[in-house]
């Protein structure tokens, strides 16, 4: 072998060999990693309309026609949103099994009603029904007389087409 | 029934802009397609979602997205294709040592970087629907991957493609593009074999059949095709309507053996004779109508996805930083190292390490792929695109500030290669 061949195996080995096997290592240890549960997907919400009117400025949230929720999760924040009521959307958090999340009423809904409503939503997962489930409760920020209306949403799409464990 | 008015009224609006930011970005010596992906972004909920939802909730109502997707998707298609065109496997074959090595060690380091980046993000931007080895692979394979074609662009305009270096650049993004989309398409298999009823080796076998066909068979067919070109100097419509039903059948094959379309189109496209008179002809036929019309679409449904509004708060800006830190340290940086362990001077070396380092359309088209199947989340989509298009628009003005022209060595034994002009 020349020295021109026996310098570029060397330096091959160096700069593609040893990273290679330094990305199996790193495979290997992400293993053991645990990420957020998945909550993304579309949930079917039961809740009950009337308690939900009863919260202030509830009718907007009561007026949804199709009472399902889309979740886009990004690992603890996720968005939430009403495919019946696109403008209608919230922000929130993920804290092990226990979403966090505050929703505003849209601004052309507060025009039309008077209300700028923000509703505050907890919930936890509960990963051991068949579908999954999120069981909480909704309540109006600027009320804490009023009592919170709780819900319960079944998983409609679970993960199916998701990124495969 | 799709509503025409929207749909025309949405390709109208997105050709005007894509155009407009287009011809701006070229005053600054971006190529075109850079300013054509930043008004894809511009379109969606990063800006015009922001400053007026309401215009942009009747101008991109959901319900019409899935047309606007479906056109975008064809123009993928056939970009792919001319993708595949634009390489020539002579040019792998007859690489230097020093190509070899930079190629090499340009998907290496990248690879390797990114893997180590997912440690870090995969707990925190990721969810456990994902395992930890996909989103790694996906990861390295989105960070490797080089815009072969805006490379070649950036080569033709500085008028490098029979330099040194834009020989090497040339060869090396070959490699990483393909070695990208193969790796891309492990994880799809693996995904899509793990969510589906058919066992992974019936779909490993189905693939290796059809590229044995495709290879063997196909390819045989495709050289008549060329010989007739050479005797006529053109091809009839009807042959060329053949050559792309044959791209459609190519992607519909692999979509249906569970990689996905983009695949297909790309292997007919790397299958295909690489006489370059003939290659300049199949490209100029398909061309002018994917980049003015089709590609655009692409770039508006892609802004229509990223939201850089998701990357709400320093972590997130933190970890969009670190991801653009990352990928260029690995690309560029990597690239940088093996061209200078060859003994190639230390600007040159930078420049190729500045030219690997652009990512432009190829990597959106595998950030696409990556939030359909959902292996990457919206928040972490919206980085890797910002990635993209920062990695991009870098590597113009720093290729002027490193490796200016005059520094360029010319090519002394070149092999030409294909003047892809996407």
């Amino acid at each position: 072998m020349s020295g021109t061949n026996r310098n570029f195996v060397l330096v091959y080995v160096f700069l593609v060999i040893l990273p290679l096997v330094g990305l199996a290592g790193i495979l290997r240890g992400g293993r053991k990693l645990t990420a957020p549960v998945s909550i993304d997907g579309v949930w079917s919400l039961r809740v009950d309309s009337a308690q939900l009117d009863s919260l202030p400025c509830g009718k907007v949230l009561a007026a949804i026609p199709d009472k399902a929720i889309s979740i886009s999760q990004s690992g603890r924040s996720f968005v939430l949103s009403f495919p019946g009521a696109p403008t209608v959307t919230a922000s929130g958090t993920l804290d092990g099994i226990t979403l966090r999340a505050s929703l505003t009423s849209p601004p052309e809904s507060s025009s039309q009603t008077g209300c700028a409503g923000q509703f505050s939503l907890l919930a936890t997962v509960d990963r051991q029904a068949d579908p999954e489930s999120l069981l909480g409760a909704l309540s109006a920020t600027n009320c804490p007389t009023c009592t919170s209306v709780e819900f319960e949403a079944k998983r409609q799409a679970p993960a199916t087409s998701k990124g495969g464990r | 029934m799709p509503n025409l008015f929207t749909l025309v009224l949405q390709i109208t609006v997105i050709l005007a802009v894509c155009r407009l930011m287009g011809s701006l970005f070229r005053r600054f010596h971006q190529p075109r397609v850079v300013g054509e992906m930043f008004a894809g972004i511009l379109l969606g909920p990063s800006l015009l979602g922001w400053v007026a939802p309401q215009f942009s909730a009747y101008l991109f109502p959901p319900s019409s997205l899935g047309f606007l997707n479906a056109l975008s998707q064809v123009g993928v298609v056939i970009f792919m294709f001319l993708v595949g065109l634009g390489i020539d496997p002579k040019e792998l074959k007859h690489q230097s040592h020093s190509a070899v090595l930079v190629s090499h060690v340009s998907i290496t380091a990248p690879f390797v970087l990114a893997s180590l980046l997912a440690l870090y993000l995969y707990p925190r931007l990721s969810d456990d629907s994902v395992s930890f080895t996909n989103f790694a692979l996906f990861m390295g394979a989105a960070m490797s991957v080089t815009a072969f074609p805006v490379l070649a662009r950036i080569l033709i305009e500085r008028d490098m493609m029979k330099s040194s270096l834009g020989t090497v650049a040339i060869a090396c993004a070959a490699v990483d593009d393909v070695t990208g989309w193969c790796i891309l398409a492990y994880i799809v298999v693996l995904i899509r074999a793990a969510h589906g009823t058919t066992s992974i080796w019936v779909t490993l076998g189905g693939i290796l059949l059809f590229a044995v066909i495709m290879i063997y068979g196909v390819r045989f067919l495709l050289r008549g095709l060329e010989r007739t070109f050479r005797k006529y100097g053109e091809i009839s419509e009807n042959r060329m309507a053949f050559l792309l039903l044959l791209a459609l059948a190519s992607a519909l094959c692999t979509e249906r053996l569970g990689i996905h379309l983009l695949f297909g189109s790309f292997l007919m496209g790397a299958i295909m004779p690489k006489e370059p008179k003939f290659v300049r002809y199949v490209l100029d036929r398909f061309e002018t109508i994917t980049i003015t019309l089709l590609l655009p679409l692409f770039f508006a449904f892609t802004g229509l996805r990223t939201n850089v509004r998701l990357m709400k708060g320093p972590a997130m800006w933190f970890y969009c930083g670190l991801i653009i830190a990352v990928a260029a340290a690995g690309k560029l940086g990597g690239s940088m190292a093996a061209a200078r362990a060859t003994g190639m001077p230390w600007r040159e070396a930078a420049g190729l390490g500045t030219l690997m380092n652009t990512r432009g359309l190829m990597g959106l088209v595998i950030l696409d792929i990556g939030l359909d199947i959902k292996i990457i989340s919206p928040a972490l989509f919206s980085m890797m695109v910002v990635m993209a298009l920062v990695t991009t628009f870098m590597a113009v003005p720093l290729l002027d500030l490193i490796a200016p022209g005059n520094l360029v060595r010319p090519e002394s034994a070149g092999i030409p290669a294909q003047e892809v002009t996407v």
